[in-house]
């Protein structure tokens, strides 16, 4: 009996060649396809275990999504047909003009093979993407079954296990994805429209742009005026409070006052009087407990991104990038995760041995191995896919460009720290009454670093310490007067803030999230700022003038509106990001939630159209106002 | 023979500390007994009450008790310390947070007009989408927008039945004194209450909340808001003592 013949397809060439090499054992045949240099066919056998067995495999690629949507010719031209017609123009799904090389091969190769075992990545664009390879291959054989396989970094018992263990391909999660791809389309193509065809007579610094409209894009840019705005709106004020200071052992404590500080001084000053009348203060309070600093949660793309940008001074889209390139070498884990929990059948333990020869910090995990390791803390979410980032193995430094280092490093400082125990310490506390009011103060000494010394991201550090108090102790404080000050403005937003927002407001995916902020900087809607200069210099994102009059003129658009939240707010785009989720849950179809996101979205284009002037009148203050 | 008049008045000071304008009563009796004349003299004393939570003390309350009076020269500031007796029964004529900065009242006031809220960093639509009506919204609204209630301080304006003034600090937390909890108009009896350079100390042992409200008073207050605010933050600290 001939070997049956399988076909296997990635999502991009660099995971076709390493599993390739896994599977194989390192020897295939590598094969040019034609049309397309980047993308190659790995030939070899292999067996899968049962039901397939030995198999011939080819192994090959496609370069992220084949397809792409769009309308049909006639409404493809700027002036075609009015924008609200694009709410209900025909579409059609064709192969990008750079992909029919790809989609050749895998109708070629289909041809002849039992089976097509699909590799993309585990998550909603990957589920996806694995739909339209399946589409082409069935185009070249109807009859080819088709098989996922689930894995979530490059590491080789992982990726073997995984050929063994093959699922169906989810077709509710690529749902998903074509209904954002088709709301997306319509609703961004409509709006585009309208507002370049409106706006750009209004200024000739409008005169070469698209002003391009995005159902994330708009509320992330609203994120960045809001503050922008509460800055520059911002009145500073005055406030007052009491100190009190008393010195005991050698040692001035400074008390702080629990209420902070007051924004009115007569009040204070009447307090401060009636603290200074009542002569002896009261210890009402002395604490003296153990503290702990807890080591960080595994780590998640969020927080990759956010603590990325804070601590390794890259933008979240770098960041990603550099964590995809690390991935694709299988040096991490898939970095696209919203889990941050690891599941109890990994071997942490090995993972961490392979961090031993390292340099900087081999000896630590050598520690950890010695006894110090502790199973990592979980945290509440688990997207089901992939297991929180972790390094796979160790890499010599050398083999590594300056920013995957700092990636790498900061990967493996987290799951090292992960994996170990708590700082501990202890802080005491001594709270006195004096007068009618409260005052403490607090002392910490650091203990044991523990995940501090290989987690240089985290400060803890020992604080003055506290002289002898007792409980229930009068003493008179030694000083006890009035202090101002004035309330200063926040900052500027900045980019792991933004991360922040975004998430916490369901704006875009984890994965997207960084698309979306280099897309409004790409538009010009913001500009990034530098506060301060050198190691201590702050990426600030400020709006453009053209961002500014955007947001206001949506805002004016929409005020008084109870109903209609305006583009610039988060809440029509999580409107959108609920129901795709209710698609991955199988609760609603595809079709459904296409027709109402359109309902949706075609009142507010209609309410727009109406307002119109609204939208030309912000961008007339605010570009008119740049030429003079 | 005790007439309804007279039981009432006895009933609401020895019960509420509120010496009722027998004025005023004898109009409240007049008027309502016309209308049920079978009412019982209970739900008679009820109605009383709630009306006299609605109204203007300096009509409803008599004046012939000096004790139930704030003293004439409260506000001196030169009286280090002076304890009253009492009990006292005052309205709020105004309130205000000291413990958060005018700007960021207004901020809040600005996000609820908006309809929205902010919880953690996340921000809420208060805004129930297809409900009619305004009320749903905006009644909801400010609590949420404040984040809770703010532990103050508040500061309030007092007044008697004769019209005194005086100015009231939260010195220890009173439950139910809140910006969005507490109406303009709203009543209160203060008992032991100590005032210090002109201002009245707010304790919970010495304030009773009676609660009501003045619409008119609350009303006119609740739409100047954010206009008093912003031009408080324009005048500065020296204009922020104004009364």
């Amino acid at each position: 009996m001939p070997v049956p013949r399988v076909l296997c397809v990635a999502e991009k060439p660099a995971i076709a060649k390493a599993v390739a090499q896994h599977l194989s054992g390192g020897s295939f045949r590598t094969i040019a396809i034609q049309g397309n240099q980047y993308v190659k066919n790995y030939v070899f056998e292999f067996n899968f275990g049962a039901p397939w067995g030995y198999c011939s495999v080819t192994m090959t690629s496609v370069i992220g999504h084949l397809t792409s949507l769009d309308f049909e010719r006639q409404y493809k031209a700027w002036l075609s047909c009015p924008p609200a017609a694009l709410f209900e123009a025909p579409v059609l799904e064709t192969v990008d003009h750079d992909k029919v090389a790809i989609a050749a091969n895998i109708q070629e190769q289909a041809q002849g093979s039992k089976a097509l075992f699909i590799w993309t990545d585990c998550d909603r664009e990957g589920e996806h993407i694995g739909t339209e390879i399946r589409k082409q291959a069935k185009e070249g054989n109807p009859r080819i079954l088709v098989k996922r396989a689930r894995f979530s970094n490059t590491e080789k018992a992982h990726v073997l296990s995984a050929a063994r263990a093959l699922i169906e391909l989810d077709d509710l999660q690529a749902n998903a994805v074509a209904a954002r791809i088709e709301l997306d389309l319509r609703i961004g193509a409509a709006f585009t429209r309208l507002q370049t065809l409106q706006l750009k007579p209004l200024s000739a610094a409008l005169k070469d742009t698209v002003i391009s409209y995005g159902s994330c894009q708009f509320p992330t840019l609203g994120f960045v005026v809001d503050r922008y705005l509460r800055v520059k709106n911002f009145k500073p004020e005055s406030f007052w409070g009491i100190k009190v200071m008393h010195s005991r052992e050698d040692i001035k404590v400074n008390f702080l006052w629990k209420r902070v500080h007051l924004f009115d001084r007569a009040v204070v000053t009447v307090m401060l009087e009636r603290c200074l009348k009542a002569k002896k203060a009261k210890v009402t309070k002395v604490n003296q407990k153990p503290t702990s600093k807890w080591r960080p949660l595994p780590l998640t793309t969020v927080d990759l991104q956010m603590m990325g940008s804070r601590f390794l001074r890259m933008d979240s889209q770098t960041i990603m990038k550099v964590a995809e390139g690390l991935y694709t070498k299988g040096f991490i884990s898939y970095p696209r995760t919203e889990t941050d929990q690891f599941d109890k059948a990994i071997d942490l333990k090995k993972l961490v041995e392979k961090q031993l020869p390292d340099g900087n910090w081999g000896q630590y995990a050598r520690n950890l191995l010695d006894g110090a390791f502790r199973t990592p803390r979980a945290g509440r979410h688990n997207d089901q896919a992939h297991p929180p980032i972790h390094p796979i193995c160790w890499v010599a430094p050398t083999a590594l460009t300056a920013d995957e280092k700092k990636v790498y490093e900061f990967v493996v400082r987290r799951f090292l720290a992960c994996c170990s125990e708590d700082a501990k310490g202890q802080t005491s506390e001594v709270e006195i009454q004096y007068g009618d009011e409260f005052f403490h103060a607090k002392g910490l000494l650091v203990l044991e670093r523990n995940y501090l010394d290989v987690y240089v991201y985290d400060k803890w550090e020992s604080s003055q310490q506290l002289p002898n108090f007792q409980m229930g102790e009068l003493f008179e404080p030694t000083e006890a007067k009035i202090f101002d000050g004035k309330t200063s403005p926040p900052n500027y937003l900045t980019e792991p803030e933004l991360i922040g927002l975004m998430d916490a407001n369901g704006i875009g995916t984890d994965a997207t999230m960084a698309e979306h902020i280099a897309k409004i900087k790409e538009r010009q809607y913001v500009a990034v700022h530098s506060r301060g200069s050198g190691r201590n210099a702050t990426k600030e994102l400020i709006p453009t003038r053209l961002g500014i009059a955007l947001v206001e003129g949506y805002d004016n658009v929409f005020a008084g509106m109870p109903d209609s939240p305006s583009l610039s707010k988060p809440f029509l785009r999580k409107e959108m990001e609920l129901r795709m989720r209710e698609i991955c849950a199988g609760s609603r179809t595809r079709h459904q939630v296409v027709q109402e996101g359109l309902d949706m979205y075609r009142e507010v284009f209609v309410h727009t159209q109406r307002r119109i002037n609204m939208l030309k009148e912000a961008c007339r203050k605010y570009l008119n106002e740049s030429a003079a | 023979m005790t007439t309804p008049q007279s039981q009432i008045s006895t009933h609401l000071q020895t019960n509420k500390s509120l010496h009722v304008s027998p004025t005023w009563l004898h109009s409240f009796i007049t008027s309502s007994t016309t209308l049920q004349r079978n009412t019982p003299l209970s739900a008679l004393t009820q109605t009383a009450l709630f009306r006299i939570l609605a109204s203007d003390f300096r009509d409803s309350l008599t004046t012939s008790t000096p004790s139930s009076l704030l003293p004439a020269d409260i506000f001196d500031p030169t009286v280090q310390e002076r304890r009253l007796p009492g009990p006292v029964a005052v309205q709020v004529l105004d309130i205000e947070d000291i413990g958060t900065s005018l700007w960021s009242q207004v901020e809040a006031i600005e996000r609820v007009a908006r309809g929205e809220a902010i919880r953690g960093r996340e921000i809420v639509r208060t805004v129930n989408v297809g409900e009619e009506g305004e009320d749903g919204g905006v009644a909801r609204g400010p609590d949420t927008a404040a984040g809770g209630t703010s532990p103050g301080p508040h500061r309030l304006i007092l007044q008697d039945a004769a019209g005194t003034r005086a100015v009231g600090v939260e010195v220890r937390r009173v439950s139910g004194v809140a910006l969005n909890r507490m109406a303009i108009g709203a009543k209160m009896v203060l008992r032991n209450v100590t005032v210090a350079r002109g201002m009245v100390l707010l304790t919970p042992e010495c304030v009773t909340l009676l609660g009501g409200k003045i619409e008119a008073l609350d009303q006119a207050w609740r739409e100047a808001r954010k206009a008093k605010l912003l031009a408080r933050i324009t005048a500065g600290p020296n204009g922020q003592n104004g009364q």
